[in-house]
């Protein structure tokens, strides 16, 4: 009975320490994989796309799909980086609005958005570049919206 | 003793009559207004072009909310915080009580060319006359036809709240006297047809520099610095140097500014947000052929280091976010490189 008791107390507290490292680490953690799958998944692959569009990099089928469909693998990934008190001001670097929890649905719906869109213009390379960059341009209306709506932007 | 008294006296009634001559408020007369039919489209193109909505639609929630409600309803509400104080923008519609419904395109002509509202009152320069005033009277004439066409409000915003000396309006027409001339935008024949466009626009209806320029103490801009980047009055941060050298947008192409204001994405696809959304969605309403003139314009000017080093905000910066309760200092571990490029 002892014995059980300090097992049980031990679990209860091994379960509170990893609550606590919950709200130190992980948070940190959580907040700059976000920011990676952004800056270091989304952003290049929407560049290349806006090269293309621009005509500054050679359009090819091949290579604007596979751009498109990086961009499209991120949004479920990206929803489940977002835990409580991870909002800007909270964790460093987050760039995160406190919109975000209040509507989660809807972070989560814009963030679906991006997905559809991404994987449309990755079936629209396809069709050549016309059609190309107006499904990439519609697929940037997206990022904009969330952004405006879900982003606290840190300085210049 | 009563010599001096006398003495101060006059100097006074003699301070009080220069202040009262330099302060008369100076207008455009009848005469100078040409007889132009106003072409409504062309109203319709500088309202957006001149981001009049921007200020005068009612915001969406709060009074300071970026986003507006119908951007054709011009009931005014939002307020802008200054300086100076907090500016309530008025209501602009056609009511003839709360709004502008009684006035003459002269009087318009002259709140925008001038700054004067009818009965010679002294406007404040938070609405970006200084700018207007470039605007043709082809223009201008166009713009009031289309704002008589726009649904009346009867909202009436709470007045300013601007503290003395701010609160006495007359005391603009001194500020008026170094900033405002009421010129047309004077084309230089050595430019191209295209550089002048993208200019006027700019300088005019676009009111670019009006953010994009840092300011002296009492509001004016700095000209040898103009266009190189301001503290943002909103909040803060910087609002960015967009002249072509290495602090600015110098590596960005013609083709990477056009589309930066058709589709609000920077070269490195950062998205651009804040004040800015709202007037590239504007730019993105007008034709291809603008934009390419804003963007030429824009390549175009002088080159400049940032007026506001960036480092010297960031510190200020990390400054409010230490003090700002919950500020998380000790997981400094990702620095990021300075190299200024996507944030
Ligand atoms: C579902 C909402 C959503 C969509 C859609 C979205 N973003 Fe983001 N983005 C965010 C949020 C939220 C942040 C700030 C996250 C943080 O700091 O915690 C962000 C940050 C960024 C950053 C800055 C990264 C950093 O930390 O420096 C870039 C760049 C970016 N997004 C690019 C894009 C591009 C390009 C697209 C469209 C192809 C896009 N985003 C679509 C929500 C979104
Ligand atoms: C940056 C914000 C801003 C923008 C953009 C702006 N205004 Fe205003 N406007 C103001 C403010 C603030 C006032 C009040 C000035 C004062 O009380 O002296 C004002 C006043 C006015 C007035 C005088 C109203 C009155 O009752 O005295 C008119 C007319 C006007 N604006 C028209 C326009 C038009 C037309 C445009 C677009 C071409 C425009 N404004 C764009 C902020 C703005
Ligand atoms: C109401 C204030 C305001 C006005 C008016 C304004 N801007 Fe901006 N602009 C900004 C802000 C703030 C940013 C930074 C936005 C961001 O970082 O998301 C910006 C960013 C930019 C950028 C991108 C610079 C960079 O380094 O990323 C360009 C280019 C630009 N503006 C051009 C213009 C032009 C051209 C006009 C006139 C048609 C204009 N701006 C009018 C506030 C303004």
């Amino acid at each position: 009975m002892q014995k059980l008791m300090m097992v049980a107390c031990t679990l209860v507290g091994l379960a509170a320490y990893a609550t606590v490292a919950i709200s130190a680490e992980d948070l940190v953690a959580a907040v700059k994989e976000r920011r990676h799958l952004m800056k270091e998944v989304v952003a290049p692959n929407a560049k290349l796309g806006g090269q293309m569009v621009k005509g500054t990099v050679a359009f090819d089928t091949t290579k604007a799909a596979a751009a498109m469909n990086e961009i499209s693998g991120v949004p479920d990934k990206y929803v489940k980086l977002f835990p409580k008190g991870t909002e800007h001001g909270a964790v460093k670097d987050s760039e995160a609005k406190a919109t975000i929890w209040d509507d989660f649905d809807k972070f989560k719906a814009t963030a679906q958005k991006l997905k559809d869109a991404s994987a449309k213009a990755a079936g629209a390379a396809a069709q050549g570049q016309g059609t190309f960059t107006a499904a990439f341009n519609d697929m940037t209306k997206v990022c904009k919206e969330c952004h405006e709506t879900f982003r606290e932007k840190l300085e210049q | 003793m009563r010599r001096a008294l006398l003495a101060l006296l006059v100097v006074a009634v003699a301070g009080a009559v220069v202040f009262y001559v330099l302060t008369i408020p100076r207008t455009v007369p009848a005469s100078e207004l040409p007889a132009h039919k106003p072409d409504l489209a062309n109203g319709e193109y500088m309202f957006t072009a001149g981001g009049c909505a921007e200020c005068h639609a009612t915001p969406e929630k709060k009074c300071n909310d970026p986003k507006t409600q119908d951007k054709h309803v011009l009931s005014g509400g939002r307020c802008l915080k200054t300086p100076f104080g907090v500016f309530n923008v008025p209501n602009i519609s056609p009511d003839k009580e709360a709004g502008i419904g009684n006035w003459s395109t002269l009087d318009f002509v002259n709140a925008l060319k001038r700054g004067i509202a009818p009965g010679g009152e002294h406007l404040y320069p938070a609405f970006p006359y200084t700018s207007y005033q470039r605007m043709t009277y082809a223009d201008l004439i166009d713009l009031k036809a289309y704002l008589d066409t726009l649904p009346a409000s009867k909202n009436v915003p709470p007045p300013h709240e601007l503290g003395f000396p701010f609160n006495i309006r007359r005391g603009l027409g001194l500020w008026q006297l170094l900033y405002v001339d009421g010129k047309d935008f004077v084309p230089d024949p050595k430019q191209s047809a295209e550089l002048n466009r993208g200019a006027y626009l700019v300088m005019g209806p676009g009111h670019c520099a009006e953010c994009h320029s840092s300011r002296y103490l009492w509001g004016g801009i700095i000209k040898s610095e103009e266009f190189a980047g301001a503290r943002n009055p909103e909040g803060k941060g910087t609002v960015p140097n967009i002249t072509p050298s290495d602090d600015g947008i110098g590596d960005w192409s013609l083709n990477d500014i056009s589309y930066l204001l058709e589709t609000g994405n920077t070269p490195d696809f950062d998205v651009i947000g804040e004040s800015m959304a709202a007037v590239q969605e504007n730019m993105a309403k007008l034709t291809a052929a603008d934009r390419d003139a804003i963007a030429a314009f824009i390549k175009a000017l002088p080159a400049r280091p940032d007026a506001v080093p960036k480092s010297e905000q960031k510190k200020k910066d990390a400054k409010d976010e230490d003090a700002a309760p919950g500020g998380d200092t000790k997981t400094g571990g990702s620095k990021e490189p300075d190299d200024g490029s996507d944030y």
